[in-house]
C-alpha cells in the first residue's frame, strides 16, 4: 500500500483496510431510510434489520462450513476470548478447575487465564518448540482428571506459527475436555472446516479479514456438553450470552468480508506466499539475521526476523516509512522483549530486535522490494553507529 | 498508549546524526550500562572541545541525546565536561521518564571523557 504520504504498510496482522464492497454494505445500513432498526424488535423495521444479521451469519457459516445459528456476535476477538474462556471455565468449575493454555497465546487469552488463576483456577502453561508449534504429546501429558478447558490459538499473531488444531481437537475430544481456539489470525485467511473439526469454541474478528473494527464472533459448537456462562448482563439478546443491541452495519460488514474471503482464500494464500518468499530471500543473507518460526509450516502472510546486535526500537524507527511491528501491535509501545519469542527460546536481545512483517491483499512486489531495501539500509546504518561490545 | 512517542526534535536528531562516528587518534571513552552502549571521542584545542563524535547502541532517544550532546559540547571548555548534567536535555528532547536511566549513561560518558581529557589530552 502506498499513499500520498508514502507510507508502506506491512502490518496486516494488526489490522486490514476495509474492503470497498464491505464499506458499501455498511453504508447502506446506516442512514435514514436504511434498515437501521434494532433487529431484536418485533416490528416490521426490526425484522428487516434482522434479515441482514441472518444473512451475515449465513455468510460466515459458509466460510467456516457450519450452521448460521452457532455464532454469538461480539465486539471483536478479545471479547470473544473473554466470553469463551471465562464462560466455559465458570460453567464447568463444579467438575474441576484445571485449565490448559500456551505461553505464546495472545494477551487477550493470557490475561484471561491470569484472572482465572487469581480466582482459584489451576492453569498449566504449555511451551511450544523452537518454531512455535505445540507438541500434542505435551498437551496429552498435561490433561488431568479435573481438566475442563484447553485454549490454543490457531495462528500465532507474532510468528505465524500454525498449530495442528485437528490433532489437538482429537486429543481434547478423547479426554472429554472443551477446546477453545483463538482464530483471530486465521479465519478468512486459512481454510477452516468446522463441520469436520471437533472444536468447541472459536474466537474471530472482522478487522483482520478486511472487515470493520468493532465486531467479532464466538462460534459455539452444537454439542450437548458445550455451554458457557455469560460475562455481561443487561438484556436477553443472543440467547442471553451477549446482551446489547446488535451492531447491524458492522455485522453485515463482517458477513460480507467473510463472503469475499471465501471466494479468494486459496489465491490470497498463494500470492502472500510468493511475496513472503521474495521478502525472506531479500534479507536472509544480511549477517546475523535469524528467522523466528518455520516457513514450511507457518501462515504465509507473516515473516518474523531478528538480527544480531541491533536495538529493536531504533530499528523500527529507522525503517520508517515502512509500517511494521515489533512484537504484536497491542504491545507496540511496550519495548520489553516479546514474551512469545522468549518462549521460543530466543534471547532477550534476539527478541528485542524482532520485526514482524505481515502481508496483505494490497501488498505489492514493489512494497516488498522497498521493505528489503529499507531493512538492509536500517541495519547497516545502526550497525555503523554502534560501538563494539566490550570483550 | 496512542500517539507518536518521539518529538520532532528527537526524530530530526535520530534521522541526521551528523556527529555519529569516531575521531581517529582522539581520546575516547565507552560506557556500557542500562542496556545502552555509548562511546565518545573528542579533539581539543586551547582547553576547549574542537570536535566530538559518538557511537551509540540504544533506543532513538539515546541516539538523539548523544547527537545533541556532541553538538552542544563542541566549543565548550574541557573542564565543563566533568560537571555535565543531562537534566535540561531530557526536558528539551523530551525523554520519557522510564528512559531516564539510559540518558544518564550519556551523562556518565561525558563526565568520563572529561576526566580522560584532563589526564591525557591527546590519545597515545
Amino acid at each position: 500500500m502506498t499513499s500520498d504520504d508514502r507510507l508502506i504498510y506491512l502490518d496486516y496482522a494488526a489490522t486490514t483496510p476495509v474492503d470497498p464492497r464491505v464499506i458499501e454494505t455498511m453504508s447502506a445500513l446506516s442512514g435514514e431510510g436504511a434498515d437501521f432498526a434494532n433487529p431484536s424488535a418485533v416490528h416490521a423495521a426490526g425484522r428487516r434489520s434482522g434479515t441482514h444479521v441472518a444473512r451475515a451469519a449465513t455468510q460466515l457459516a459458509s466460510l467456516l462450513n457450519t450452521q448460521p445459528d452457532r455464532f454469538v456476535w461480539t465486539s471483536g476477538a478479545t471479547e470473544s476470548n473473554n466470553l469463551a474462556i471465562l464462560g466455559a471455565a465458570r460453567h464447568r468449575q463444579h467438575r474441576g478447575k484445571h485449565l490448559i493454555t500456551m505461553l505464546t497465546e495472545h494477551k487477550a487469552v493470557i490475561d484471561v487465564f491470569r484472572e482465572l488463576e487469581r480466582q482459584g483456577f489451576d492453569v498449566t502453561w504449555l511451551n511450544p518448540d523452537a518454531s512455535g508449534v505445540l507438541d500434542v504429546a505435551d498437551l496429552e501429558a498435561a490433561i488431568r482428571d479435573d481438566t475442563q478447558l484447553v485454549s490454543i490459538m490457531h495462528v500465532n499473531n507474532e510468528t505465524g506459527a500454525q498449530q495442528d488444531i485437528e490433532r489437538i481437537a482429537e486429543c481434547c475430544l478423547e479426554h472429554d475436555v472443551l477446546l477453545h481456539v483463538d482464530a483471530a489470525q486465521s479465519v478468512g485467511k486459512l481454510p477452516i472446516d468446522l463441520s469436520s473439526l471437533p472444536v468447541d469454541l472459536v474466537s474471530m474478528t472482522a478487522h483482520k479479514l478486511y472487515g470493520p473494527k468493532g465486531v467479532g464472533a464466538l462460534y459455539i459448537a452444537d454439542k450437548p456438553d458445550v455451554h458457557i456462562e455469560p460475562v455481561m448482563f443487561g438484556g436477553g439478546q443472543q440467547r442471553r450470552l451477549r446482551p446489547g443491541t446488535l451492531a447491524v452495519p458492522l455485522i453485515a460488514g463482517f458477513g460480507q468480508a467473510a463472503e469475499i474471503a471465501s471466494g479468494r482464500l486459496e489465491d490470497d494464500l498463494e500470492y502472500l506466499g510468493t511475496l513472503r518468499s521474495r521478502l525472506w530471500n531479500g534479507i536472509r543473507d544480511i549477517p546475523g539475521v535469524q528467522l523466528n518460526g518455520d516457513l514450511s509450516t507457518s501462515y504465509p502472510g507473516l515473516l518474523n526476523v531478528s538480527v544480531d546486535d541491533i536495538e529493536g526500537e531504533s530499528l523500527l524507527l529507522a525503517l520508517e516509512p515502512l509500517c511494521v511491528a515489533t512484537g504484536s501491535a497491542c504491545n507496540s509501545h511496550n519495548q520489553d522483549p516479546s514474551y512469545v519469542l522468549r518462549a521460543l527460546g530466543r534471547s532477550d536481545s534476539e527478541a528485542q530486535s524482532a520485526i514482524r512483517f505481515s502481508l496483505g491483499r494490497p501488498s505489492s512486489k514493489s512494497d516488498i522490494d522497498f521493505a528489503i531495501s529499507q531493512y538492509q539500509n536500517a541495519v547497516a546504518r545502526l550497525r555503523a553507529m554502534a560501538p563494539e561490545r566490550a570483550a | 498508549m496512542i500517539g507518536d512517542p518521539y518529538s520532532e526534535r528527537v526524530r530530526a536528531l535520530f534521522d541526521a546524526p551528523v556527529h555519529a562516528g569516531v575521531l581517529e587518534g582522539a581520546p575516547m571513552v565507552t560506557v556500557d550500562d542500562q542496556g545502552v552502549r555509548v562511546q565518545l571521542s573528542a579533539d581539543i584545542g586551547d582547553g576547549s572541545i574542537t570536535a566530538m563524535r559518538f557511537l551509540a547502541w540504544g533506543c532513538p532517544h539515546v541516539i538523539a541525546a548523544a547527537e545533541s550532546v556532541c553538538a552542544g559540547c563542541e566549543g565548550r571548555a574541557v573542564v565543563d565536561l566533568e560537571t555535565f548534567v543531562v537534566a535540561e536535555l531530557m526536558q528539551s528532547l523530551p525523554v520519557p521518564v522510564e528512559k531516564s536511566g539510559r540518558i544518564i549513561v550519556i551523562e556518565d560518558a561525558v563526565r568520563s571523557l572529561g576526566a580522560t581529557l584532563r589526564k591525557n589530552p591527546t590519545s597515545d
